[in-house]
This record gives structure tokens, C-alpha cells and sequence, in this order.
């Protein structure tokens, strides 16, 4: 049955996407609306399969690398769905929906081999630790996407090619205004989620640091993201350089979340 | 009743002979024209692109006669209906699905001047609501108005006839929103004057534009334009300050060489801390040097880039026409529908009444001959009733159903013959009269 319910929340969040296409393509507000309500449906039906999940006699590790990610994709939702209340931005639920499908897709593939619950992971810093971490990631990716859309807005812009330009894009302005406080909300979650997986290594262990391949790729992904925070809010970047960095950064993450940790 | 629509527009009819057709209250032409036994309804559509007459008239060649003379006498004032120059009739007549057809295109703006503009509608809203409260609109234009709403709403919403826009100043808009969330916080500099460049500053005034400023190369210029916009005036030698200041730059002034260059905007992104800038250069030669369009956060557009897409947009409206012209013609088909739905209520009315004729005759017989109480009588009327309703259901309903389609009538007609419809002599015939035809509408 959870399974089932994940595979539903994919579907709902692929069809938010696909309204969310429609909505930039074709007139009238109904399409607008389709997404909203899909995306809230979707997260409403992931919440309920994450807890029916992690409520189960032997449920998988939230520390397991397809919960993480799935988290950080209904976080992302969440926070799409709060900016979708503030204006035109159902260009940034085009890029979110098809992402929050993989990383759902992602558990409940992961669900049918999974074998229950290993000792390892469990207790409290390592779920803040995950918690932390996909809360960032999913601010992070969101800003990220703001960036690539961003991109894309300002080169059709910049050489006239107006017909790619539809109404219902987001303006740059509001695609910067996004990057920007996703960024100052991202990073110190991101920040407290490297603290509390740092916290949960040393109970394990002794040493704050152990040098993994994931510890070290994280520590590295922290700091560009520190230099990015620091050159947007410190330095003045914004506009084309804040977004390029945005995307570049959410690449390098992704990377470091599912590529090193799939092969930790 | 035939619906009829004569009337005039911008390919018809020129500007000097429209005007001369053109009144600014149509409520004492209508009532003057509804007073006359040839027209029961009428409505008078007159704007600056046409002016339109669509009735309801028992008579088509009377009710056509009366509107000629209508626009020739009344509106025109003896104005021949022929123009001079061209010796083109400066009329048009459309009738029946034609007519239908005219005023559903008419307001969904297929027919305007500049396809796809917002205002027509209004103006059709208008002057049907002011026939409608005189009293001048029956069950046929009024039906027949609310589907042509219908019709329109159906066309913006289903088509993109309207999302694009189709002049300069428009696409200037559309372009800021695009950069720009809201341009209610936005200041704009306008540098020199010109009609495009006017038009365009009015257009994003209209859109929310917080402040202008207005610079020239004399004061006195610049404070004459800018007690036009209400806005402050300054001279050239403040551009830097001004640039600085202003999210949209519109420049269209006579000079040889560009007069705004890419350090100049350099430096402004510098002290705006790269706060963007949309910058529309429409002077001829052109005043922005264009290579400051490589800069970041700086996006320029000359009058060959706005024409440009103010062309596509119109070609993409063209293109939209012909999904628009589908959707009304699946409104026209169903306004037909309708209409022949019509054309059965006086049978089924008739039906009706001889059957309830026949059921009450017999009823008082029965009812005489074995002396029912009250209870009894009660009972007997429900039971009759009963099966009179049960076996007319199918008939009546099959009748609707086949008067929509194209041999509705024979359908009418079989059933007038059946059950002696015509046939004076029938059992009860004498409640013929009691129906009265076209009293209902039927059920859409």
C-alpha cells in the first residue's frame, strides 16, 4: 500500500509538471491553478507515504540515501508551493515537479529491495542530520532551478528570441528574488545539517572528522555554497552571476548527495 | 422571427462616411426603430470601426427594407449608402446563421481592426445592455447576446487571439514584465520625445510606472514634456545621475552619433549595485550604442527589435484566427440547434393541451357516471394525469431532441399529422386555442 501511494505522488507530481508546461504555453489562469492544486495534492499524498512509511514495523532508515532524498524532494514541493502563493512562477513548478517524481520514484524503487532496518543510523543526530541536510538541499535545488530558469530567460532576452519567452515565465526580477531567499534560507540549514552530521560521526566514533569520501565532497559543496553567500550578500553579486553560481552550486551538490553518497 | 444585421465598418465604410452613421446614445434611434411593426428587437452597436444594427424582425424582406431605410434616413440623415469615390455599397447585410455568425466574430474581436483587441466586447456588453433595459431585447436577441458572450469568452480563453500584443508601445510592456515583477517601484527616463516613444511611456504609465523623468537637450523642451507625463525635467549633462536612477531608459532623439555608450551604462550598473536595466532605443539614427547589450543586467531594444516582434505577435494572431473562427462556428452550429429547438414548443404545446383536453373530458364522464367521492376523484385525477405524462414523455421528448437537427421539421410534421394536430374536427381540438405558440423557451 505505501508503495502505491508513492507511486501516485510520482504521478501527481508529473502532471503538475505537465500543467505547469501548459500553463506557460497557453492562455487562461486554469492551468496556473491545475498546478497548484497537483502539487499540493502530491505533497499532501507524500507526507502521508513518508509517515505510513517510517510508522511500519520495520521501516527503512531515514539515514538511507532514497528517504533522503525523497525528504528533500516533498521539501522542495513545500517550498514551491510557498512561493507559487506569492506570484507568477509556475516556470519554477515546471522544473521542481519532474525532480520531486525522480526523487520519489527514487524510494519506492529503492522500497521493493530494501532489506529492514539495519542498527546503524539510528537516533537523534542522525535524523536532524538528514532532516537538516534535505531541508537545505531542497531550498538549495529550488534556488538552483531559479538560476537555470534564469539563464535561459536572460538568453532568449539578450538575443531577441522572443518566441521562447511566454507569458507565464516568472520575470528575472522574481527569479532572482527567489535565488536570492532561497540562498539565505538554504545555507544555514545546509550549515546545521553538516554540524549535526559531523556531531553524529564523533558519537560514533570519536572525531568530529573522519575524512570519508561523502564527509569531505559535503565539506567541499559547503564551502563553495560559503563563498557563493558571501559574493551574493557580502560583494553584491546578483542577476546573471548570482544564478550561474546558484545552478553550478545545486550541480555540484546533487553530485555530492546522490553520486558520493551512492557509491559511500 | 428572422434575425437580421445591416450595418458598416472600417473596410466598408471610411472613417468620413462611419462618422457620419455614428451616434453617441443609441437609445432613441432604437426606440424609434423597434416602433415600427417591421422589427420586434434591436440592438445598435456604433464605435469608431463600425456601426451595426442586429434585429429580430417576423418579415425578412420587410424587417431589411425598414433597417436600410433606418441607416439611410435616421441614423444617416439622407447620407447615400453608396461612397462616392469607390461607388462600394458602404452596407452589409447578413441574415439568419450569417447574421449569427457576424455578431459572434464581431465580439470576439476576429472582425476588429486590430484582431484580437480587448475593447469590443465591452462595447457589445454595452450597448446590448442598453437595448435589454429599454426593453428593446425579447427571448431571441437576448438568447442570442449570451451566447455571443459566450461565444467570445470562449475564444480568449481557448485561443491566444489576445496574449500577444501587437503594437510597439505593448511589447515595450510585455518586455518589462518580463524583466521587471512588478513596475509599480520602477522610475523610467524618457530622453528626447517622439510619437513611439511617447506612446510607449504612456503604455507603462498605464502598467503602474512609479516615476519619469523626462531630459532633453533644453530645459525648456524637457520641462514642456515633462508637465505632459507629470514628471521631473533635466538637461543631457544629468544623463549618468538620471541612468542610474531609472530601470527603463526610452531615448528618441535627433543626434548623428549614439549618444548613451556602454561605459555610461557601466558605470550607472555600478551605482544601482546591478540593478537591471531596460533600455528601448527608438531613435533613427539610433541613440544607445548597441553594443551595450553585451552588458550584463543591461537589455536593449531598438525600434527594428520591438517592430519585429510586435510583427510576430501579429502573425501568431493570424494564425490564432483560425482556431478562433472554428470555435464560433461550433457556437453558430449550436445557437441553430437551439433555434430549431424552438420551432417545436408550439407543437409540443399543442400536444400538450390535446391531451389534457381529452383527459379531462373523459374524466368528467367517468367522474359523473359513478358518482366518485372527493378521495376517489383525487385518486382518479392522479392516476390519469399519470399516464398522460408517462406516454407523452417519449413523443415530446424525441420531438425536442430531432428539432435540433437538420429534418427536425419532418419530425414536427409527422407528429402534427399523428395525432391531428391540424384537424380542427379531432377530440379535443377546442383546447388548441388555450395553447398559445412560442410562449416557452425550450430547455438548453
Amino acid at each position: 500500500m505505501v508503495i502505491e501511494l508513492f507511486h501516485i505522488t510520482a504521478a501527481l507530481y508529473l502532471l503538475a509538471g505537465l500543467a505547469g508546461i501548459s500553463a506557460i504555453a497557453l492562455p487562461g489562469a486554469r492551468f496556473g491553478r491545475a498546478t497548484r492544486w497537483l502539487l499540493a495534492a502530491g505533497a499532501l499524498l507524500h507526507g502521508v507515504a513518508f509517515a505510513r512509511l517510517h510508522t511500519l514495523p520495520h521501516p527503512p532508515q531515514l539515514t538511507d540515501l532514497p528517504s533522503a532524498v525523497s525528504l528533500a524532494a516533498w521539501l522542495a514541493v513545500i517550498v514551491s508551493l510557498l512561493l507559487l502563493r506569492g506570484g507568477r512562477l509556475e516556470g519554477l513548478a515546471v522544473l521542481v515537479s519532474p525532480l520531486a517524481f525522480l526523487g520519489v520514484f527514487y524510494e519506492s524503487f529503492a522500497l521493493y529491495a530494501t532489506v529492514p532496518a539495519a542498527a546503524a543510523g539510528a537516533g537523534s543526530w542522525p535524523h536532524l542530520h538528514v532532516i537538516l541536510a534535505s531541508a537545505g538541499l531542497a531550498l538549495l535545488g529550488v534556488a538552483g532551478l531559479a538560476g537555470a530558469l534564469f539563464l535561459a530567460e536572460d538568453r532568449a532576452l539578450k538575443s531577441k528570441r522572443i518566441p521562447a519567452l511566454r507569458r507565464g515565465l516568472p520575470s528575472l526580477e522574481a527569479l532572482d528574488r527567489v535565488n536570492a531567499m532561497t540562498i539565505a534560507t538554504g545555507f544555514p540549514l545546509l550549515t546545521c545539517g553538516v554540524i549535526a552530521g559531523m556531531l553524529w560521526t564523533q558519537g560514533e566514533t570519536g572525531h568530529l572528522f573522519v575524512g570519508g569520501a561523502h564527509a569531505v565532497w559535503s565539506v567541499i559543496a559547503w564551502a563553495i555554497y560559503l563563498a557563493l553567500v558571501v559574493a551574493r550578500f557580502a560583494a553584491g553579486w546578483r542577476g546573471r552571476e548570482a544564478a550561474a553560481c546558484a545552478a553550478l552550486g545545486f550541480a555540484f551538490l546533487l553530485f555530492v548527495v546522490i553520486g558520493v553518497g551512492a557509491i559511500a | 422571427m428572422k434575425i437580421l444585421l445591416v450595418g458598416m465598418n472600417h473596410r466598408t465604410a471610411p472613417v468620413e462616411v462611419r462618422e457620419r452613421f455614428a451616434v453617441d446614445d443609441p437609445l432613441p434611434w432604437l426606440v424609434k426603430l423597434v416602433a415600427a411593426p417591421e422589427i420586434e428587437e434591436a440592438v445598435l452597436i456604433s464605435t469608431c470601426n463600425r456601426v451595426e444594427v442586429i434585429a429580430a424582425a417576423p418579415n425578412l424582406d420587410a424587417g431589411r427594407h425598414r433597417l436600410r431605410s433606418f441607416f439611410h434616413r435616421d441614423l444617416g440623415q439622407g447620407a447615400p449608402l453608396v461612397h462616392q469615390q469607390s461607388e462600394n455599397a458602404v452596407l452589409y447585410e447578413h441574415v439568419g446563421d450569417d447574421a449569427v455568425r457576424h455578431l459572434f466574430r464581431v465580439s470576439a474581436s476576429i472582425d476588429s481592426l486590430v484582431v484580437g483587441e480587448p475593447q469590443i466586447l465591452g462595447q457589445v456588453k454595452e450597448a446590448y445592455r442598453l437595448a435589454a433595459e429599454a426593453g428593446l431585447c425579447g427571448p431571441l436577441l437576448n438568447r442570442l447576446f449570451a451566447s455571443a458572450f459566450a461565444s467570445a469568452k470562449r475564444v480568449r480563453s481557448e485561443t491566444q487571439i489576445a496574449s500577444r500584443p501587437v503594437s510597439v508601445a505593448r511589447v515595450a510592456v510585455d518586455l518589462a514584465r518580463q524583466i521587471f515583477e512588478t513596475l509599480e517601484d520602477k522610475r523610467a527616463l524618457l530622453v528626447g520625445a517622439g510619437e513611439m516613444s511617447e506612446a510607449a511611456l504612456v503604455a507603462l504609465r498605464g502598467a503602474g510606472l512609479a516615476g519619469v523623468a523626462v531630459a532633453n537637450r533644453t530645459r525648456e523642451r524637457a520641462a514642456e514634456l515633462a508637465a505632459r507625463f507629470g514628471a521631473t525635467a533635466h538637461g543631457l549633462d544629468e544623463l549618468p545621475q538620471l541612468l542610474a536612477a531609472s530601470d527603463v531608459v526610452l531615448t528618441s532623439i535627433g543626434a548623428d552619433r549614439p549618444l548613451l555608450d556602454a561605459p555610461l551604462f557601466e558605470a550607472a550598473l555600478r551605482m544601482r549595485r546591478r540593478r537591471p536595466i531596460f533600455a528601448i532605443d527608438l531613435g533613427v539614427p539610433r541613440n544607445i550604442d548597441p553594443a551595450v547589450n553585451q552588458l550584463d543586467d543591461v537589455y536593449l531594444y531598438d525600434v527594428d527589435d520591438l517592430g519585429g516582434v510586435a510583427e510576430a505577435n501579429a502573425e501568431e494572431r493570424r494564425r490564432e484566427t483560425v482556431r478562433a473562427e472554428a470555435i464560433v462556428q461550433e457556437e453558430v452550429e449550436r445557437w441553430g440547434g437551439w433555434l430549431s429547438a424552438l420551432q417545436a414548443v408550439p407543437t409540443i404545446q399543442r400536444l400538450r393541451a390535446r391531451a389534457e383536453s381529452i383527459r379531462q373530458s373523459e374524466l368528467d364522464k367517468v367522474t359523473a357516471k359513478l358518482g366518485l367521492d372527493e378521495a376517489q376523484q383525487r385518486g382518479v385525477e392522479a392516476l390519469t394525469r399519470a399516464v398522460v405524462n408517462k406516454l407523452l414523455h417519449a413523443p415530446v421528448s424525441r420531438l425536442r431532441e430531432q428539432a435540433e437537427r437538420d429534418d427536425g421539421l419532418a419530425y414536427l410534421e409527422a407528429a402534427k399529422v399523428l395525432f391531428a394536430l391540424d384537424d380542427p374536427t379531432a377530440p379535443g381540438a377546442d383546447a388548441d386555442a388555450g395553447a398559445k405558440p412560442g410562449g416557452s423557451e425550450p430547455s438548453s
